[in-house]
């Protein structure tokens, strides 16, 4: 790995010359470029670290990482660089990013998308002297899907600033009491129980605006929120409601199910090349549904691609996975560009 | 129907496709389509149902596989996008809460159901794991692909929009259009959606076609068999020619009525020592070009 290292470092100063551009990569993350956006990048392919296209780790880390261990010279980069970029950067303009998790967000555990924590659990001995380290050892949300061991500064200069922004969460709760749901809707405002059409009480709040499924089991679906945090505040404030009415309702097992992103890239896309090239991906039937059906692997991600360039993300259970999902996919619609 | 002069066009004929052709286009469509109704409401009496359901369609087309499972496909597409569309907007899915029964994959199943009960060798089952492409739609891809790679954004822009249309979004026109209030028999929900499905493929196929046959039409110089040669050979072996060529033209040139006629002349017309008892819907005397 070492030698990988130097090699890239090499390569980089071997670009900057040529280009006269900033190197777009820290010579301090190892390689977890996929292989074809060094070659959208530099002029000159070089292939060592290419061996190691593995799937690039989650979008920078939004949540506020320490990453003062970062030597300065990565602040060379910004230049063109997007925000997205180095982790420093990201640092020092996750308060301004009104879409990334607010600080508090980090007591939350399961959205902090750390990106040294799947590594630093997973591979504890790839030490290749960046990786952050630990700030979050508790993060416990972080699935081995997506595993990497390096950062995704590297996609920087691809990637741009462009950060998928969340839709709709959809997560579920336990009350664990038995409810009588024509109690809750003849006391509770804003709720709808139509029993012939559906076995649930519809009930809506206006602060975080969702809306909830109340099921006579104790179950509760809540859908509609923004962002990880309002769908639980909601779910509380649901829960809350139900308490009030004199049901002993408990928050247990809060979880969330999925998670819907979308953006924009800014360049029209030509659907056409990608269903043909990424077949087994995707589907593409103009006459069924605008949209391109990009099934992603890894991670497990459905992507509605449009032909203005709009992107829908769907399936996720982390915003994490959202992220990678968009990072993916961006080089290869770059490659699609409709000029 | 002025839209299927733009639909032609998504599916490989020229920017501007001539209204002769067009015209031709509807009519045979149009006369397919209406036989086709009438048939599956045959089927449909002989079940004693009161509607026609989408077993009846598929029972229609057992005998082609490829064109079935294109059809599965289809359908399982269908379930799968209202699947993801569902979980995008929260409205979509309290809609589909509130509609009570579980409306997920319910295409598949009533395909899956069904073939179950006809399957007498195991072939129409063996379809639902099949993986093989479908080279019909595989050569439409790789047109379209040629089709728009040489086109500019705002070319490009009118060209999605020409293959969004379908017959499907007007539903009602087109049920108006199939004359189904004057059946006794008419065809249920999902039986429609196939029938828009099988109206767009009669188009797609008849361009295919016709861009064979006009293929054929150009006369290579200097090859002494090329007159003997079918148009399916050509089009196999010499694909990267023919790539090329089929793109130029159809780009510059728009499908003549006479393509069309030719196109359904030959297909009609099945050459082989059984040729007149392979097809059951022949006794019609129409070959149809979607199933």
């Amino acid at each position: 790995m070492e030698e990988e290292e130097t090699y890239l470092e090499l390569y980089l100063n071997q670009c900057a010359a040529q280009d006269g551009l900033a190197p777009p990569r820290s010579p301090l993350f190892s390689p977890v470029v996929p292989y074809d956006m060094y070659i959208l990048n530099a002029s000159n392919p070089e292939t060592a670290f290419n061996s190691n296209p593995e799937v690039k780790e989650t979008c920078g880390g939004f949540s506020s990482v320490d990453l003062s261990f970062l030597p300065d010279e990565l602040t060379q980069e910004d230049k063109n660089q997007p925000v997205i970029g180095s982790k420093h950067e990201t640092e020092e303009n996750s308060e301004s990013q009104s879409r990334l998790p607010s600080p508090s967000d980090i007591g939350l555990g399961s959205n902090s998308p750390s990106l040294s924590n799947p590594h630093s659990q997973q591979h504890p001995s790839d030490t290749d002297s960046v990786q952050a380290s630990p700030e979050k050892p508790d993060s416990n949300s972080l699935p081995l899907a997506s595993i990497t061991p390096m950062t995704p500064v590297t996609s920087v200069s691809e990637c741009c600033g462009i950060v998928p922004q969340l839709q709709n969460i959809v997560s579920t709760v336990n009350l664990a009491c038995k409810l009588d749901l024509k109690k809750i809707a003849l006391h509770a405002k804003n709720a709808e129980y139509n029993p012939k059409r559906f076995a649930a009480v519809i009930m809506r709040i206006r602060e975080p605006r969702t809306t909830a499924l109340i099921f006579s089991s104790g179950k509760m679906v809540c859908t509609g929120a923004r962002s990880e945090e309002q769908s639980r505040l909601a779910a509380r404030k649901y829960a809350r409601v139900v308490q009030k009415l004199g049901f002993p309702a408990r928050f247990l097992d809060f979880k969330i199910q999925n998670m819907v992103g979308s953006c924009d890239v800014k360049f029209p896309i030509r659907l056409e090349g990608l269903v043909l090239t990424h077949q087994q991906f995707s589907s593409y039937e103009p006459e069924l549904f605008p949209g391109l059906i990009y099934r992603m692997v890894k991670p497990r991600i459905v992507l509605l691609i449009f032909v203005s360039g709009k992107v829908v993300l769907t399936g996720a259970k982390e915003r994490s996975e959202i992220c990678e999902a968009f990072e993916n996919i961006y080089p290869i619609l770059k490659g699609f560009k409709k000029a | 129907m002025g839209f299927k002069l733009f639909c032609r066009y998504s599916l490989g004929d020229a920017r501007r496709p001539l209204h002769e052709t067009a015209v031709l286009v509807e009519d045979v469509v149009h006369t397919q389509l209406i036989n086709l109704l009438q048939q599956a409401a045959e089927v449909s009496q002989l079940r004693g149902a009161r509607v026609i359901t989408p077993e009846d369609l598929l029972f229609l087309m057992r005998k082609d596989k490829k064109k079935l499972r294109r059809l599965l496909k289809y359908m399982f597409i269908r379930d799968y996008k209202s699947k993801i569309v569902k979980g995008i907007d929260e409205d979509d899915l309290l809609e589909d809460k509130l509609s009570g029964s579980n409306n997920a994959n319910k295409r598949q199943k009533i395909a899956q159901d069904f073939l179950n009960s006809i399957d007498q060798t195991g072939e129409l089952l063996a379809m639902f794991e099949d993986d093989e492409i479908d080279e019909v739609k595989q050569e439409r891809m790789e047109r379209a692909e040629r089709q728009t790679r040489i086109m500019d954004s705002a070319q490009y822009a009118e060209f999605c929009e020409s293959r969004q249309l379908s017959f499907s979004k007007k539903a009602s026109k087109f049920r108006d259009w199939l004359d189904c209030s004057s059946m006794e028999i008419k065809p249920n929900v999902v039986a429609m959606e196939i029938l828009a499905y099988l109206a767009y493929e009669t188009v797609a196929q008849l361009v295919d076609l016709a861009l064979l046959v006009r293929q054929d039409m150009v006369t290579k110089a200097g090859d002494p068999f090329s007159h003997a040669i079918s148009a399916t050979f050509i089009q196999y072996h010499n694909s990267a020619e023919s790539t090329a060529a089929c793109g130029v033209e159809a780009h510059g040139n728009a499908i003549q009525p006479c393509h069309i006629r030719e196109a359904i002349r030959r297909y009609s017309h099945k050459i082989g020592p059984l040729s007149p008892f392979t097809n059951a819907y022949r006794r019609n005397g129409t070959a149809f070009l979607a199933c």
